[in-house]
């Protein structure tokens, strides 16, 4: 969330030409910039100047099929995390805040967890001799062990897992700005519980669900451990990809379009997004 | 900006690198680099008085980053064979100074201008004996599910191996394994892809066969022999076991070229070669090794199994590296 507010600030700094912004964009512009035009750079002369790294990249049935690949997972993860954040953040949201604030802390602690352990953890949670197939082979619900590893299951739950706070926290934001007035408003007028969740609190809560889905989905595109851990090769992501190509193959050039080819169509996505909802809204909803 | 860049880089590179006393020796983690490092480091260091810090895992993509950004940390690193005949082809590598490393006892497969022999290994055939009914004996029963059902599992990177065994498996001769049958071989591959779970690393390949989660597999025996000393309940084949070798090389550019020669010529050494061998199961590529080894740890060794056994081929594979590469990793992901 502060690397949030810090862009918001930058940004808003721009125009008025304010010195405080400078080391912010210094920081941006070294970091973020530079490795940026050295990639596009590389993308391009490497090994030699022309276009003939993006010819292969989407000449390539492979790089083709796992860019849809990669999209297709980074879709299931997002949904199927709103889903089951939506819950959790209006429980946290209606919650009395010395409660609210323990389960915050819950989740935000998981946040601090190295990631590797995390997904390690679920590889022996999942796995055909792991705790749960031998759990539910144990009380006879199964014969042969569910394949839940090495799979889009695999990579869907580990990711979920790992994206869930990035989603609660924004959806949290916007469900406690929601006035619950408007809730007993529609129950008086006569809305049922599924008409009440359809028709305000959903709408109401767009914006965090697209601040947080777009979050979710933008990450998700670039994630390397845990489909790399839990999922199979023939849903294997871009981020392995790309590694692949840089380490094995030595072809820098190619994994540098790749890598330039994701930035672009996740910038693009960006775009798209704040002209949906709009700018403040978004960032309201943060 | 590539300018500005390279020079941050650069910066932070040179403050990581080591001093004149010092060198960097690279390799590959786990229990094979802590062989390493108490057969070769430890006693170099103690006769040299050049202290070798250890780095890892080896990366192919830093080693090409290093020697292209002119900023080279490591002075030694453990590779595949096939790799380092493509690298030197493509100037990553220094040659070797065989005025400091002496040459006459080195096994000549696994020498060249470029690289020493690091040790050498076969890819055997391994099973967990809980979950595998019978004996498998060839390549060819790890394709057979009807006969051995479970999961199989295979290394995951294009590397010299899973396709000859498919290419075994298929009934090819050994003698005619070269060039390789691309097309027949995926074609076999095809027919047990659902049944194949694949490892990147050593670790991970004892992890599955020790677990069950895999029934059989392709492993380096170094790990089987690893599994065995710690009591698993492991079976091995060494029917067709398929050997490969690591060397050491010199990346372009070394800072401590010197102490890395020096360096090459303890980790090459009868003496040195027989203590790493004892220690990890691999075979020395020093040829008056086996003489300083115990009797009982020469018999495990990838040479006591010549019969049947098939010698990977480096030069091939460092030719076609790529083109392997691109139609295995788009087969993988199919």
């Amino acid at each position: 969330m502060q690397g949030n507010s810090l862009r918001r600030r930058s940004i808003a700094g721009l125009p008025a030409g304010s010195g405080g912004a400078l080391p912010a964009l210094t920081l941006v512009g070294l970091f973020f910039i530079v490795p940026v035009v050295a990639l596009l750079l590389r993308s391009v002369t490497d090994p030699e100047p022309g276009l003939q790294n993006y010819a292969a990249l989407f000449g390539s049935g492979t790089y083709v099929r796992v860019f849809l690949n990669t999209f297709l997972v980074a879709a299931v993860v997002t949904v199927v995390t709103i889903i089951v954040a939506f819950p959790v953040a209006w429980m946290l949201a209606i919650m009395p805040p010395a409660l609210g604030s323990i389960v915050f802390g819950i989740i935000i602690l998981s946040m601090w967890t190295n990631l590797l352990t995390r997904t390690y953890a679920w590889m022996v949670l999942l796995q055909r001799t792991g705790v749960i197939n031998r759990a539910l082979m144990g009380l006879g619900i199964i014969h042969e062990p569910l394949p839940l590893i090495n799979n889009l299951t695999g990579v869907t739950i580990g990711m979920v897992y790992i994206m869930l706070p990035f989603m609660i926290l924004p959806l949290v934001g916007t469900l406690r700005a929601i006035d619950a007035m408007t809730l007993r408003a529609a129950a008086l007028c006569g809305a049922s519980p599924l008409q009440a969740f359809r028709r305000i609190l959903l709408p109401l809560s767009l914006p965090g669900i697209a601040a947080g889905g777009l979050m979710v989905f933008v990450m998700s595109l670039g994630y390397f451990v845990t489909p790399a851990l839990l999922g199979g090769t023939s849903n294997m992501m871009l981020a392995e990809m790309i590694a692949q190509t840089v380490q094995s193959l030595l072809n820098w050039g190619l994994g540098s379009a790749a890598a330039f080819v994701l930035l672009v169509v996740t910038m693009a996505l960006y775009a798209i997004q704040l002209r949906m909802v709009g700018a403040r809204r978004l960032g309201g909803g943060l | 900006m590539k300018l500005i860049l390279a020079g941050v880089l650069a910066g932070l590179l040179a403050a990581t690198a080591a001093k004149a006393d010092e060198m960097v020796f690279t390799s590959w983690g786990g229990t094979t680099q802590e062989a390493q490092t108490k057969s070769w480091a430890e006693p170099f260091a103690a006769s040299s008085g050049i202290k070798v810090l250890q780095d890892g895992p080896t990366d192919y993509g830093k080693l090409k980053a290093m020697v292209d950004a002119k900023n080279v940390t490591w002075d030694v690193v453990d590779v595949e064979m096939d790799f380092a005949i493509k690298a030197a082809k493509d100037g990553l590598l220094e040659p070797i100074d065989f005025a400091a490393v002496p040459k006459a006892d080195l096994d000549p497969r696994f020498s060249n201008e470029h690289a020493v022999g690091s040790f050498y290994y076969s890819f055997v055939l391994a099973w967990n004996k809980g979950a595998v009914s019978g004996e498998p004996t060839s390549w060819a029963d790890m394709f057979d599910t009807k006969k051995f059902p479970g999961k199989r599992t295979f290394y995951k990177w294009s590397a010299p191996g899973v396709i000859e065994i498919a290419l075994l498996a298929d009934g090819v001769p050994a003698d005619k394994l070269y060039p390789l049958d691309l097309d027949r071989a995926f074609k076999k591959l095809d027919t047990i892809k659902s049944d194949i779970v694949w490892w990147g690393g050593g670790a991970e390949s004892q992890q599955l066969i020790a677990s069950g989660e895999a029934a059989f597999g392709q492993l380096w025996n170094g790990r089987v022999f690893a599994l065995e000393k710690d009591g698993a309940d492991v079976g091995v084949s060494w029917n067709q076991n398929l050997t490969a070798a690591d060397v050491l090389v010199v990346p372009k550019g070394a800072k401590n070229k010197d102490s890395a020669m020096k360096f090459l010529a303890t980790a090459t050494s009868p003496s040195g070669q027989a203590k790493f061998a004892e220690a990890s199961g691999y075979a020395p590529i020093n040829t008056k090794a086996k003489a300083e080894m115990a009797a009982d740890v020469v018999k495990g060794l990838p040479d006591a199994h010549v019969d049947g056994q098939i010698n990977l081929d480096m030069n091939y594979w460092a030719e076609h590296r790529d083109e392997i590469a691109t139609r295995w990793y788009a087969w993988q992901t199919k």
